[in-house]
């Protein structure tokens, strides 16, 4: 197994309780195009021993938040919803990762994709729409 | 030692066993309400479960999304293993901490290899997000 974290990648400063719980995550890259990924250990599997699908869905949720957050110059947005699908199980010390794209952007949504990979074969996709606070 | 939250209803179990559902959980299995038509999985949110807006994260609610239907699934269908094919949640208000976060899945439709849900999640009494999705019998080979 090669040595993680990879030279490139450095450990995001999580801010979520929740994120905290489930982390370290990892990113490397500029704002706007930065690339997310994290190691999946025991605490992240489920009774067949793969990855759980909410962990997946969590860290989902942590990258394409992280993007929407750099594309909108750190404006406070929520998530209005995701749409997931899953491709491949993932196992115990694979690294999932992740380089969110901004589909669209208008005033007040953000349209992004992610497609998740574990050594360049996609494992899980996700897409999500997210709010921009306090626009109409 | 009993961790059970008191606004947990009689004849809850807890269902939180493999990894990752213990570390987030606990995660409760409610007694079956609608004659059994509709199968109900809760958490009570709690400091680990929250952003930094003081809402509940949204990974920790679609984890019980995901953790409700699967287990549905297998429910269901009867099968020893179900598979997350798809799943869909629109995130319709915030889950608050010290809310006991409900879970309640429907069967859409069951075939041989395939079961469709739906679940509402809901926190104290509003619901927070809506979920629809696509599970895979797993056949042993």
């Amino acid at each position: 197994m090669s040595a993680w974290p990879r030279p490139e990648f450095s450990a995001i400063d999580l801010v979520d309780p929740f994120e905290v719980h489930v982390g370290p995550a990892y990113q490397e890259g500029q704002p706007g195009s930065r690339r997310f990924a994290f190691r999946v250990d025991e605490r992240h599997t489920n009774r067949r021993g793969v990855l759980h699908g909410g962990m997946l869905l969590t860290f989902a949720d942590l990258a394409l938040g992280a993007a929407a957050w750099d594309m909108t110059d750190q404006a406070p947005c929520v998530t209005l919803g995701m749409q997931t699908q899953f491709l491949k199980p993932a196992r115990m010390g694979d690294i999932v990762d992740v380089q969110p794209l901004l589909l669209r952007r208008t005033r007040a949504l953000l349209f992004l994709r992610g497609d998740f990979v574990v050594e360049n074969e996609p494992i899980f996709t996700a897409t999500s729409v997210w709010k921009l606070l306090g626009q109409d | 030692m009993d961790d059970r939250p008191a606004s947990l209803p009689e004849g809850s179990e807890e269902v939180s066993f493999a990894a990752f559902a213990k570390y987030v959980g606990p995660i409760w299995r409610l007694p079956d309400s609608e004659n059994g038509g509709l199968k109900r999985f809760a958490f009570l949110a709690t400091e680990k479960h929250m952003n930094s807006a003081g809402s509940v994260h949204g990974g920790m609610l679609m984890t019980l999304a995901d953790m409700a239907m699967s287990q549905t699934s297998r429910l269901s269908s009867g099968a020893r293993s179900c598979a997350t094919i798809s799943l869909n949640c629109d995130f319709v208000g915030p889950g608050r901490l010290g809310d006991l976060i409900e879970a309640r899945v429907r069967v859409t439709r069951k075939s041989r290899t395939l079961v469709f849900l739906s679940a509402e999640l809901v926190s104290a009494d509003h619901i927070v997000l809506i979920a629809t999705g696509l599970w895979k019998i797993v056949f042993e080979s």
